[in-house]
């Protein structure tokens, strides 16, 4: 049985520390394994403690609620606190992605709680559907508007390696992968380090070229020869051009099934 | 803009309006039928010309030409109300084709068993000019509706944008969501009894003091609004601690400066919600507004997330266009700029006018 943990994210402080107390107060015990005060921390935290139940503002820096409840992909029970109550919302009543409106209102947070510890119990929100939940995700988006400005995706990696800094050229990314401090970008002409984290860059990359296969991985899927599943649990990928392995982790091995 | 009209040969073999209306157009713009006057002259004129006929023609022939002529019209009215539910080309066509088909059959019918060659002709050029007619008028029907239908919808959009305009207005007073983050915090910090409670319910009573009459005037200064502005940043800065960064500096003779209400603050409250709040460590806000040769110069900068390639700004921005325009006509401008490494930059240019505000 999955314990009862909860990852709560918002980027402004009040509402965040509000919606703890609150939920303090309407599930005794759920304990807030990560608080987050943007979208790409969420994210992170998310795959770091695969808490039970995600609380999301949709409006944050990086990536918003709406996309990180994507990549969640109905896995677990997400609930949107908002402060836009905005019609599109409602369509989400009580399905794997639920929401409250900011301020909150302690009894809608305890229906809301109510659900989403029923979902919890029947062991993730397995009934989910999710296309029909990745199609009310997009109409979402879209009725709540995209950020209208955001960082272009990236095309060009600067890189310091002793005196002098290389540009790398995105395309030419074999795969990223957060080494302590650092990430280490290894491309078709060699290796570099920056100081970018991981999970930031994520939010730069086209998701349709760079998979995230680990918390700590994300490969430019050109790249990649195979995928082998090495027992119940375990995956990885061997690369076209190179000898290393890349793990997968369980949330990503969904991507490879074969058809 | 002033490009030779083309002529379009293909109205000499396929006339008609060459727009297909979808059918949620027709559902919006044409559902009505054809109005019972219109339907009244045109039968009262048929009758007329029809009894004149029957006068001149040869008596032998009375019957024949009197079903002709009522045939004709029934016909004239099914084909011509179908094709007024779907004014299309293709319909005119094919019953254009029917219709001489029709020519021959008729001619055929009138004719029968008649030999006097006086009369033949009478049935020929019968039989000819009813059926042109005809068709004339169906082709009538079809360029008539086509171009009410057109019309109706035209208008029907400018009706729309309007609402949405008038809507937008209302609403662009004071972003909802901008009053129930503010009052979560409020919320919080009362239930905590945190110190910050009271500032920020001063900041936003203040702010919605000074925001909701600036909408009853038409033109104010750039001063008056720029205070209504710092309530608005007194709020920000409560909520979004050391993320916002701001600055603002107005030149004493810009602060004089006439502008449409609420200008100044949708600027800053788009920098602060696409640029600052995006932003992973926050970013800086500046307002600068200075006076140069009879005109005023205001610019509104972030260091958020730049722009996306083609944008040119939400319903806020197009909504300050607009006002700016009603205002100043051509002579003020809106723009919005990326940099180069992120950030943005709103930029509004007008002319200094000797206008009181009312």
């Amino acid at each position: 049985m999955t314990a009862l943990t909860a990852l709560i994210a918002d980027d402004e402080e009040a509402p965040r520390a509000q919606l703890r107390t609150s939920l303090a107060r309407a599930w005794p015990e759920l304990e807030v394994v990560a608080e987050c005060v943007n979208g790409v921390d969420a994210w992170d935290a998310f795959l770091e403690h695969e808490p039970a139940v995600c609380f999301l503002d949709i409006r944050m820096p990086g990536l918003s609620g709406i996309e990180v409840a994507r990549r969640i992909d109905g896995r677990v029970p997400v609930v949107f606190v908002t402060a836009h109550g905005d019609h599109a919302l409602a369509a989400f009543d009580a399905g794997a992605v639920d929401y409250v409106l900011k301020p909150v209102d302690p009894e809608r947070l305890g229906q809301a709680v109510a659900r989403a510890r029923g979902r919890v119990s029947q062991g993730g929100a397995a009934t989910a559907q999710p296309a029909a939940v990745a199609e009310l995700l997009t109409r979402l988006a879209a009725e709540i508007g995209q950020p209208a400005r955001r960082p272009a995706t990236l095309e060009v990696i600067q890189a310091g390696v002793g005196k002098e800094v290389r540009l790398i050229r995105v395309d030419e990314v074999i795969y990223f992968e957060s080494d302590a401090r650092y990430t280490r970008v290894v491309h078709e002409g060699g290796e570099a380090l920056i100081r970018t984290p991981l999970k930031e860059l994520l939010a730069q990359l086209d998701p349709q070229r760079f998979w995230q296969v680990h918390r700590s991985v994300i490969v430019n899927h050109r790249h990649i020869s195979a995928a082998v599943r090495v027992d119940e649990g375990n995956m990885h990928l061997t690369l076209r051009e190179r000898p290393e392995k890349l793990p997968v982790s369980r949330h990503f091995q969904g991507m490879f099934k074969g058809q | 803009m002033t490009r030779p009209e083309r002529i379009d040969w293909s109205q000499l073999w396929y006339p008609g309006p060459k727009h297909v209306f979808t059918e949620a157009e027709l559902a919006r713009a044409g559902q009505d039928r054809p109005s019972r006057t219109l339907v009244a002259v045109l039968l009262a004129n048929i009758a007329i010309i029809g009894s004149a006929l029957l006068q001149v023609a040869p008596p032998e022939l009375t019957a024949r030409l009197t079903a002709l002529l009522v045939g004709l019209t029934a016909a004239g009215l099914s084909q011509g109300l179908a094709l007024w539910k779907r004014p299309t080309r293709r319909g005119l066509l094919w019953r254009g084709s029917g219709l001489l088909l029709a020519f021959w059959l008729l001619y055929a019918g009138m004719s029968w068993r008649i030999d006097d060659p006086l009369q033949r002709r009478w049935a020929l050029s019968v039989c000819g000019a009813g059926l042109f007619l005809l068709n004339i008028g169906l082709w009538f029907v079809v360029s008539f509706r086509a171009h009410q239908i057109e019309s109706r919808l035209r208008e029907l959009d400018e009706h729309d944008r309007a609402l949405a305009m008038a809507h937008q207005l209302a609403a662009a007073q004071i972003q909802p969501h901008f009053l129930f983050n503010s009052l979560a915090a409020v919320q919080h910090w009362v239930q905590v009894k945190d110190d910050r409670a009271a500032p920020m319910l001063d900041a936003l009573t203040g702010f919605l003091r000074a925001t909701l009459p600036l909408f009853d005037q038409r033109l104010l200064r750039l001063g008056d609004e720029a205070e209504a502005v710092q309530r608005y940043l007194a709020v920000m800065r409560l909520r979004l601690g050391d993320r916002l960064r701001e600055q603002m500096q107005i030149d004493p003779a810009a602060a004089q400066a006439l502008i449409p209400p609420g200008l100044l603050l949708t600027l800053v409250e788009n920098a602060i919600e696409h640029g600052v709040q995006p932003s992973l460590g926050g970013a800086e806000l500046r307002v600068n507004a200075r006076v140069d040769g009879g005109r005023m110069t205001l610019e509104v900068s972030d260091t958020g997330p730049g722009l996306a390639v083609g944008v040119t700004g939400g319903v806020g921005l197009a909504n300050s266009r607009t006002r700016l325009k009603q205002a100043f006509g051509e002579s003020a401008s809106l723009t919005l700029q990326g940099g180069t490494v992120g950030g943005c930059v709103a930029r509004v240019d007008i002319p200094l006018t000797q206008q009181q505000p009312t």
